[in-house]
């Protein structure tokens, strides 16, 4: 049995079709995330999950139930949304337990439920507040007390970190992740927000104009993305995309880079089958900035590479530096305590056991 | 306190005076008797507090052939204005509700027709209102220009409502249907509650615009069932030889008071009401 199954469902609004035939399966307890750019159609098919919206095609099921036609109520979800929607009229513990009112529960068991949920959240001095009353990171917490108190068999989650401060949403990202092991339960989380997604994810799927474009767990997104949207979605700072000329040279493929008006070849050791067709021509190399390190002790697959630098920006724990290699700027991660200076050149260390190859026109991955 | 300040406030005062006077004048000519009205003038104080003109205006003064004063119109007036005020209301709030948050196709359609109906004058509809209530019945009764009323505010209800309700986020009536709330338990449990403010400038809204109709009055109601704006005109152009100005004074004000007491009682909501949503808060 999955937990969730979506069958080739479609959603058109008037002549716009945003969802064009999206297909996933997801196991008990898995955390999925849905991410993309805005307007790609993540928050309109975690609607249709939670029954807000219709579905236009296809089927969705919860469980071992077709829920395609069902109302939100009989669904057995519950949802968290971005901007907390907090009945501003109750106090939180009635807020907590409107659902519950509504269904009927005996009036022990709903006050059981509420002080088990508010004392998970932390949230037991707030139970007689109204929401404007509280911070944002605590509105937050009791719309996650509201949705817990429910106890469905899927939580949903819009975009509930985007509307907090920066510290806050790290810190709250946590809390949820922490409450994901603890209660166990499927969740369904929506985020325009890559390094959510990286951190929050079991699975991962990346969403772009209506489509999936990549389905699978985070580590395998970011180390084999399909596409070139993909790879530069994924990752923060984003991956280069260095356009080179590919070339045979003897039994080897090699790639030209030139920084500095100073060519350099450096060799493919790992093995792809698709380069041979492209002997020749123009590709695209993507290397992630990670891959690009000062010079150490050398790997079997790498290269050595001078470049200029142009911007040099420190963070704490690595300093970035931009280099220009065939005429695009290109992020490099290095140690801190590295020797750089600015407009001189500097030695780099290419990591080419990882890096991926682009078709120039497709954007497609070559393989 | 600075010159400005003081300028500002003496503008402020004279404003005020200048908009009171009328009513000023009105309260001193009903405590006079008639002899201090022809030898005084329009502004000289009375010699005694005579309230015999406001009794008189309330039960025996002459409307017409009948001679009992204006109490009875003034309950008819809160018989027609009480029935009219809640129902419109509710129903302009349930328009409100669906036309922001339960769409429908054509909605907007229907939301811009029923605008044109706060810009269609009052003698527009006069004949074929008429004609209506005559079809439905209803010609001549208090019942019938209840229903006038409801029908010609609803259109200023529901844009009141609708304007108002539009900045309440749809993701809050997506977290009830989520937690198993239907239409009328989310419209009581989470709407309604939440509305307070635009409720009250709907009751101040209706309530003077009833209360102080005559049109309307005038035409569709007949005989005892009339309301006060109608025994007002009629009971200032019954003339017995002498005309009583005290009595049509005292006369004007009764009629007036409760509009003027709601504004006083609701007021401060009134302005609160029809800003909000101006500014996101």
């Amino acid at each position: 049995m999955k937990a969730l199954k979506i069958n080739n469902v479609e959603k058109t609004f008037g002549k716009v079709k945003v969802l064009k035939g999206i297909d996933l399966e997801i196991e008990p307890g898995q955390f999925l995330i849905l991410v993309g750019p805005s307007g790609c159609g993540k928050s309109t098919l975690l609607n249709m999950i939670a029954g807000l919206e219709s579905v236009t095609n296809g089927n969705i099921s919860i469980g071992d139930r077709d829920v395609t036609h069902l109302d939100p109520k009989d669904r057995d979800i519950a949802m968290v949304f971005q901007s907390y929607a907090l009945y501003p009229n109750m106090t939180v513990r009635e807020n907590i337990s409107f659902g519950l009112e509504i269904r009927k529960t005996p009036k022990a068991e709903k006050q059981a439920i509420v002080d088990k949920v508010s004392k998970m959240l932390q949230i037991e001095p707030l139970l007689d507040r109204k929401p404007k009353q509280l911070s944002g990171g605590q509105r937050q917490r009791v719309a996650m007390g509201r949705a817990l108190a429910r106890d469905p068999s899927i939580f949903l989650f819009d975009e509930p970190l985007s509307n907090l401060d920066a510290k806050l949403r790290v810190e709250m990202r946590s809390e949820i992740k922490e409450l994901h092991q603890r209660v166990g339960t499927t969740i369904v989380y929506v985020t325009h927000d890559q390094i959510e997604a990286m951190t929050l994810g079991d699975v991962i799927a990346v969403m772009k104009d209506g489509e999936i474009q990549q389905f699978g767990s985070p580590q395998e997104i970011y180390d084999n993305p399909k596409n070139q949207f993909i790879a530069g979605f994924m990752g923060s700072p984003s991956m280069n995309f260095i356009p080179c000329q590919i070339e045979k040279v003897d039994d080897s493929m090699q790639i030209a880079l030139e920084s500095g008006g100073v060519q350099h070849l450096l060799p493919i050791k790992q093995n792809i089958a698709g380069l041979g067709s492209y002997a020749g021509k123009k590709i695209v190399l993507g290397i992630r900035p990670e891959q690009i390190t000062e010079q150490g002790e050398a790997k079997a697959d790498s290269a050595m590479v001078s470049c200029a630098v142009e911007i040099i920006e420190p963070t704490g724990p690595d300093t970035l530096i931009t280099v220009r290699i065939n005429g695009v700027k290109t992020v490099c991660r290095i140690h801190p305590t590295a020797h750089c200076q600015l407009d001189k050149p500097m030695p780099l260390l290419f990591d080419m056991s990882k890096v991926v190859f682009f078709d120039s026109d497709s954007e497609q991955r070559i393989y | 306190m600075s010159i400005s300040r003081v300028l500002i406030y003496s503008l402020l005062l004279f404003a005020a005076m200048f908009y009171l006077l009328p009513l000023v004048v009105m309260l001193i000519t009903s405590l006079k008797d008639l002899n201090e009205i022809r030898s005084g003038t329009l502004l000289s104080l009375p010699q005694s507090l005579n309230f015999d003109a406001w009794g008189k205006a309330w039960g025996t003064a002459c409307t017409g052939v009948s001679c009992e004063g204006l109490k009875g119109y003034f309950w008819n007036s809160v018989l027609i204005v009480v029935p009219a005020v809640v129902i419109s209301t509710v129903l302009g709030a349930l328009n409100g509700y669906v036309l922001t948050k339960w769409k429908f196709k054509g909605s907007n359609l229907f939301f811009g027709m029923l605008l044109i109906g706060t810009m269609i004058p009052f003698q527009v509809v006069l004949l074929p209102m008429a004609r209506t209530l005559g079809f439905l019945g209803l010609a001549g009764t208090t019942s019938g220009l209840i229903l006038v009323h409801i029908v010609y505010g609803l259109a200023f209800t529901t844009l009141f409502f609708r304007n108002y309700y539009i900045s309440i986020p749809n993701e809050l009536v997506n977290a009830a249907r989520i937690d198993g709330a239907g239409f009328w338990l989310i419209f009581r449990r989470i709407i309604l509650p939440v509305s307070t403010p635009i409720i009250v400038v709907s009751v101040i809204w209706q309530f003077t615009q009833i209360w102080n109709d005559f049109l309307f009055g005038v035409v569709y109601s007949a005989g005892g069932d009339q309301p006060i704006t109608v025994a007002l005109n009629n009971l200032v152009n019954t003339s017995t030889g002498v005309k009583e100005y005290n009595v049509d004074m005292a006369a004007a004000i009764i009629a007036a008071l409760p509009t003027l007491l709601v504004y006083v009682v609701a007021g401060k909501y009134f302005v609160r009401g029809l800003t909000a949503g101006a500014v996101k808060g």
